[in-house]
């Protein structure tokens, strides 16, 4: 074999003509591209369903995380699935331990949680208005309260951060006690109520879709409830909301270990939605399901439909293949030129899919007030791109094949 | 037409094909198409193969163009043995050795004159920069230097010949195979081609066999061989 190369190489060697195999392939590839330039009306349609392919899955994979915490929130408005709740379980009349403060903040350290937020009770609190008495719940709470229960101002304003670094003498009070005492949420403003012989002006009225249940609640900054309320309790309870229901479960797992690590745990117990949140995985798991496989098929149809016109391109120009091969095409020449064409069409719809993927991210970015990390899109475009060479090569490799072991003869007598 | 200069007594013997056959195989039959055919021609001659249909002139014209193997001979271009070179091998003496026109002037569609001309070039490997000054000095020897970027499909049946055989030329081969390469023309666009293969026998002392039914073709070659029943004569 060697031999004949040799001989070969021998008889030619002064015509001294031949160039590089890059500059052949650099030529065949423009070629190819010009090929796939002219014929371009028949690779619109696999064009575009692999461009809507990726654009789908770049989206998707990359506003993923965004969609999920979006989704919490909505759901937490409804059943607070991803809400955790650790307390300390009452032993007879006494509660042995609360959570302190360190014990707080290490728990808001645990990866997937967004807030932490525990509060201080005394129920049975009473408040007089214009000589009349009220019952009523008082619960003190900082600002991260409303974050995790999605709660916000029915009328006025929530009390926040500032307010309960200063221990400020304002309250917030459910919808019901605002219209029995004050007889509505707009007259509750500015209004002053008295508990335990201290003054605190209504600054707002809870408002929020989970507002019903605490509608005989006031509430108070947790260090004002802290320093003027009398018999209010220890933080017995605390309320962690995570990311997404997936952080869910590794969470309540951390919780005992992080309260140990900063106090004992006697009598610690986590209580999780736990049906809600299976619920709430299984609907989304068929979504993304759903949403995955109307991908997937896209881009598969997109590449059956890619072999499909390539093997009639192949049929279609036998002839061609035939003439160029008579003109001394390598059968190499020949398959990198299909493979060539091919993996063009797939480049060219996935460079679009990209810029449609861009596009899809920015108007969903807007649409759920986040951003995603830019380092994810860029994993999500060369996944991409791999893909579409992936799909090239795949669907373009058999037709390729087919063309390049083409006999001449047989081309050339093709009609 | 025949005249001393280029009577085929002259000039190195570019193609030599000696004692070839080729069978082909029907089921249990053997079907010799070629038997024992020689074949010499020499640098600067024309010589045109002729005979009625199912004689085998298509099939030595494939064996001569390594397009298809003979079952027995020997064939040397240039003196050398091309039999023995392997699919790849054999493909680079095609671009770099021989050029072929077609009844069909097969010409790739949707490309212009230019992007025509250039494929062989590409194959070759010849520098980018070098293809221009090789593609016009081909087509101004058809007189088709005007036609350089035109569309393959805007032009008439005698250009797109002319083109074919710029083709042809344009890697600048030892010889070149035409299969019925009037077969399509009128006598006008025929008799232009045909001035146009002499031209090029002539002058640049290109070998060439051209396979034809016409007796108007045969008469612009050198020599006349009449393949009839698979035997080579004259």
């Amino acid at each position: 074999m060697a031999n004949k190369h040799t001989r070969l190489a021998a008889y030619l060697a002064h015509r001294s003509r031949r160039g590089t195999t890059w500059l052949r392939m650099r030529d065949i590839m423009r070629v190819s591209i010009r090929e796939v330039l002219r014929k371009r009306r028949r690779y619109i349609g696999v064009i575009a369903a692999i461009a809507l392919g990726t654009a789908g899955f770049i989206t998707i994979v990359t506003m993923g995380r965004d969609l999920k915490t979006n989704f919490n929130n909505d759901l937490d408005m409804l059943g607070g699935a991803t809400i955790i709740n650790p307390y300390f379980e009452q032993e007879g009349m006494e509660r042995l331990e609360w959570f302190r403060d360190r014990t707080l903040a290490s728990l808001a350290r645990i990866p997937g949680v967004v807030d932490v937020t525990g509060i201080l009770t005394k129920p049975r609190a009473i408040t007089t208005f214009q000589d009349r008495i009220f019952g009523f719940n008082l619960v003190g709470v900082d600002a991260a309260y409303w974050q995790v229960f999605s709660f916000n101002a029915a009328a006025g304003r929530l009390f926040d951060a500032a307010d309960v670094d200063q221990g400020a003498r304002v309250c917030v009070v459910g919808t019901l006690l605002a219209r029995t005492i004050f007889g509505g949420d707009q007259q509750a403003l500015g209004q002053i109520l008295s508990i335990d012989d201290n003054l605190y002006q209504v600054v707002g009225v809870l408002g929020g879709v989970r507002a019903g249940d605490r509608g005989q609640f006031i509430f108070l900054p947790i260090t004002t409830a802290r320093a003027r309320v009398v018999d209010i309790s220890q933080p017995y309870s605390v309320y962690m909301r995570c990311a997404t229901w997936d952080d869910v479960a590794p969470v309540a797992a951390a919780v005992k270990t992080v309260v140990e690590a900063n106090q004992t745990a006697r009598g610690l117990r986590v209580n999780v939605a736990w049906e809600p949140l299976k619920q709430v995985q299984r609907i989304f798991w068929w979504v993304t399901l759903f949403i995955y496989s109307s991908i997937v098929a896209t881009l598969i149809l997109g590449g059956l439909g890619i072999w499909n016109i390539m093997m009639a391109a192949v049929v279609s120009r036998t002839r061609e293949i035939g003439l160029k091969k008579a003109m001394g095409a390598l059968d190499n020449d020949i398959f990198f030129q299909f493979l060539f064409e091919s993996l063009c069409v797939t480049m060219t719809a996935s460079l679009l899919g990209i810029g449609l993927g861009r596009v899809g991210v920015e108007y969903m970015s807007h649409m759920l007030g986040a951003r995603p990390p830019e380092g994810l899109f860029m994993v999500c475009l060369a996944a991409g791109l791999a893909f579409a060479v992936v799909i090239g090569v795949g669907a373009g490799m058999y037709p390729s094949i087919r063309a390049s072991r083409m006999q001449v003869v047989e081309a050339m007598r093709y009609e | 037409m025949n005249s001393p200069t280029r009577n085929g007594g002259q000039g190195d013997l570019v193609i030599d094909i000696s004692d070839l056959t080729k069978d082909y195989r029907n089921g249990e039959e053997t079907i010799r198409v070629l038997k024992s055919v020689n074949l010499r021609v020499r640098r600067g001659e024309m010589v045109a193969i002729m005979g009625p249909s199912g004689s085998g002139k298509s099939t030595l014209l494939f064996v001569l163009g390594l397009f298809l193997p003979p079952t027995s001979g020997t064939y040397l271009v240039s003196g050398r043995d091309v039999l023995s070179l392997t699919r790849t091998e054999q493909a680079i003496f095609r671009r770099e050795m021989m050029g072929f026109v077609f009844q069909s002037c097969d010409l790739l569609e949707n490309s212009t004159v230019y992007e025509n001309l250039e494929l062989p070039l590409v194959y070759a490997g010849v520098k980018r920069r070098e293809r221009p000054d090789r593609i016009r000095d081909a087509l101004s020897r058809v007189n088709l230097e005007h036609r350089l970027h035109q569309p393959s499909n805007r032009l008439s049946g005698g250009e797109r010949q002319r083109v074919s055989i710029a083709r042809a030329l344009v890697n600048e081969p030892e010889f070149i195979l035409a299969d019925e390469p009037t077969g399509q023309l009128d006598r006008e666009n025929s008799l232009r081609v045909l001035d146009y293969f002499n031209k090029i026998t002539a002058g640049s002392n290109v070998a060439m066999v051209v396979v034809t039914h016409d007796a108007t073709t045969a008469e612009h070659c050198n020599r006349t061989c009449v393949l009839s029943d698979g035997v080579l004569n004259g």
